[in-house]
C-alpha cells in the first residue's frame, strides 16, 4: 500500500507536493519527446499491464505480503522520462479510485516510486546496460528502485513522528531487502523473456547522460542521507521546530545505527560502481 | 473488479453528479487540508466531516454502507500503526490516523463515485495537470479490466497446472517460467496497444479526445463550490473555538 493521508505531516506532505510538481511536469516533457501524443496509447496500456502485474501479491514470508512495482522495468522498455510519467498515472488512479494511497500524499507517493524509484532504477542499467554485466545491472536497476522507494517513504514517515518501535524497524528493513530481490530477480527474468520474444522491446541505454546519471545518483543518495537524518530527526527536528517529542528511547540510538549502515553500503556501492564506470570507458 | 461498482455509482444523475468537476476538485481539496492540517479537538471536528460526507453519499443516492466500507480499505495499513501507536501511550495520535485516513480515502471516493473518471480527468485538466499524463491515465484506466483480467486468466492457468507461489521461488526454472509468462503477458499487451494505435491513426485520432459537451461553470457550482468550502472551514473553527 502506499501512504494514506493523516500519516505524513503537514511539513512533509506539502514538501513532497511541491517536489514531486515539477517533477512530472519536466518528465511529462520530456516524455512527449520521445513518445508523441498519438502513442499514449502505447503507455496507457503499458501502465494497465504494470498495474496488473501489482496486483498479484506474493507472500514474503514474514506475514505480510509484497507486489511487483514494475518502475525500473518501466524505464528498461520504454526510457526513464516515460516511465516516470507512466508511473505517476498509476499512481494516480491507485489513489483516486482504488483509495490506495492519499490524495494529499500524492506527491510524495509519486516522488519515491514514480521519479526517485524509476530513476534510481534505471540508473545501473544506464552505466553497465550495454556490457557483459547487463543481467546484473537488470537485477540491481529492479532492487535498487524497491529500495530507494520504500526508503524515501520510511524517511517521510519517520519526519512525521510516526511511531516506529525498533523491532518494527528492523522487521521493515528485512522485507524491504527481500521485496528488493525479488523485484529484481522479476524484473529480470520478465526482461529475459522480453528479449526472445522481441530482441528490441528493451532499449539500449543510450550514451552516456549527465542528467539521467545525476539524477540517478541523487535518489539513491537521498534515499540513503534521507533515512539516516530521519531516523536520528526527533532530537534534531524538535530542537528545530521546538516540538515536544511524544517518545524518545533509545531504540532510536541503534536503529539509527542499523540504517546508517544499510546508507553507508549505498554510498560505498555508488563509489565502486562511479570508478568501475569510469575505468570501463577510458 | 472494485472500479466496476465505482463506474456504475459515477454514472447517477443525482445534483451531485451534474456538478462541474472544478467545483468538486475544489470542494475536495479544502476539504482535506482542513483535514489534514488540524490538530486540536478531533473528537469534534470528525463526526461534523463524517456527517457532511454521509449527507453527501445520501444526496448523491449512492448505497452508503457499501461505500463506507469501501473506504475501509484504508484501515489495512493504518491498523498496524495505530496500534503501536496505541500501545507506545499515544492514543490520541493512533486515533488521529485511524479517522484521518479513513476520512479522507471516503472524501475522494465521494468524489469518484460521483463523476465518470473521464469527466473528472477533463476537470484535472482544466485545472492545469499536464493533459499527456491525464491522457495516459484515461488509456490504462480503460484497459485495466482488460489487462488485468488477462492476468487473472494466466494466473488461474498455473494454478490449475499446479503452481504454488513456494514452487514458483524455489526452482528457478519455475521462476523463469513465471517471469516468461509475465513477459508473454507484456508482449500481448504491447501488440495490443500498438493495434490500438493504429486503429485509432486510422479514424483521425491526433493525441487528443474531442469533448463531446465542453465543461460549464454554472451558477449551481459556484453555490456548490462556495457551500462545499465554507462548511469544513467553518467546522474546523467552531471545532477549535469550542476548546
Amino acid at each position: 500500500m502506499h501512504i494514506p493521508d493523516g500519516f505524513l505531516s503537514t511539513p512533509v506532505w506539502a514538501a513532497m507536493d511541491v517536489a514531486a510538481l515539477p517533477a512530472v511536469a519536466v518528465a511529462v516533457r520530456r516524455a512527449q519527446r520521445s513518445f508523441e501524443d498519438s502513442r499514449i496509447p502505447l503507455l496507457g496500456v503499458m501502465g494497465a499491464f504494470v498495474f496488473a502485474a501489482q496486483m498479484i501479491n506474493f507472500p514474503v514470508g514474514v506475514g505480510t505480503s509484497s507486489h511487483l512495482v514494475g518502475g525500473a522495468l518501466l524505464a528498461f522498455t520504454l526510457g526513464p522520462a516515460p516511465a516516470c510519467v507512466v508511473m505517476a498515472a498509476i499512481l494516480a488512479i491507485q489513489s483516486l479510485v482504488f483509495q490506495d494511497g492519499g490524495m494529499l500524499a500524492l506527491g510524495a507517493n509519486v516522488f519515491n516510486m514514480a521519479i526517485a524509484g524509476v530513476f534510481a532504477g534505471y540508473l545501473p542499467y544506464h552505466w553497465f546496460g550495454n556490457g557483459p554485466w547487463r543481467r546484473s545491472a537488470i537485477f540491481a536497476g529492479g532492487a535498487l528502485s524497491v529500495l530507494v522507494s520504500a526508503m524515501l517513504a520510511l524517511t517521510e514517515l519517520l519526519l512525521s513522528h510516526t511511531p516506529i518501535p525498533r523491532a518494527a524497524l528492523g522487521l521493515s528493513g528485512v522485507v524491504f531487502l527481500i521485496s528488493a530481490v525479488l523485484e529484481g530477480a522479476i524484473t529480470l527474468a520478465v526482461a529475459q523473456s522480453l528479449e526472445t520474444i522481441q530482441p528490441n522491446f528493451i532499449r539500449r541505454p543510450a550514451e552516456r547522460r549527465f542528467a539521467a546519471t545525476t539524477l540517478g545518483a541523487a535518489a539513491v543518495l537521498l534515499a540513503a542521507v534521507g533515512v539516516v537524518f530521519a531516523s536520528t530527526a526527533p532530537d534534531g527536528i524538535e530542537k528545530i521546530t521546538r516540538v515536544q517529542a511524544a517518545d524518545t528511547t533509545t531504540w532510536l540510538g541503534k536503529a539509527e545505527a542499523g540504517l546508517a549502515g544499510v546508507a553507508l553500503i549505498y554510498a560505498v556501492c555508488l563509489a565502486i560502481g562511479r570508478v568501475v564506470a569510469r575505468h570501463r570507458s577510458a | 473488479m472494485h472500479h466496476v461498482v465505482l463506474e456504475r455509482w459515477s454514472r447517477g444523475t443525482s445534483p451531485l453528479h451534474r456538478r462541474d468537476p472544478r467545483a468538486k476538485l475544489l470542494a475536495l481539496g479544502v476539504f482535506l487540508v482542513t483535514l489534514a492540517t488540524a490538530r486540536r479537538n478531533l473528537p469534534i471536528l470528525a463526526p461534523a466531516l463524517f456527517a457532511f460526507l454521509a449527507a453527501g453519499l445520501l444526496r448523491a443516492r449512492i448505497p452508503a454502507a457499501s461505500a463506507l466500507l469501501r473506504a475501509g480499505v484504508v484501515f489495512s495499513f493504518t491498523l498496524p500503526f495505530a496500534v503501536i501507536s496505541f500501545l507506545t501511550g499515544d492514543p490520541a495520535r493512533a486515533a488521529a490516523m485511524l479517522v484521518k485516513s479513513y476520512l479522507s480515502a471516503l472524501a475522494v471516493l465521494l468524489l469518484v463515485s460521483t463523476t465518470p473518471v473521464p469527466v473528472l480527468l477533463r476537470g484535472l485538466e482544466a485545472i492545469g495537470a499536464p493533459r499527456f499524463l491525464l491522457m495516459v491515465a484515461q488509456f490504462l484506466y480503460r484497459y485495466l479490466f482488460v489487462i488485468s483480467e488477462e492476468a487473472q486468466h494466466m494466473r488461474k492457468a498455473a494454478l490449475a497446472r499446479g503452481a504454488t507461489t513456494r514452487a514458483t521461488v524455489a526452482r528457478h526454472a519455475n521462476f523463469q517460467a513465471a517471469g516468461g509468462a509475465v513477459g508473454a503477458l507484456f508482449a500481448r499487451s504491447y501488440a495490443r496497444a500498438e493495434d490500438i494505435h493504429r486503429a485509432m491513426l486510422a479514424r483521425g485520432f491526433n493525441g487528443r479526445f474531442p469533448a463531446a459537451e465542453p465543461l460549464r461553470f454554472a451558477r449551481a457550482d459556484a453555490v456548490f463550490a462556495a457551500a462545499a468550502t465554507l462548511a469544513p472551514v467553518l467546522a474546523r473553527l467552531a471545532a477549535e473555538r469550542v476548546a
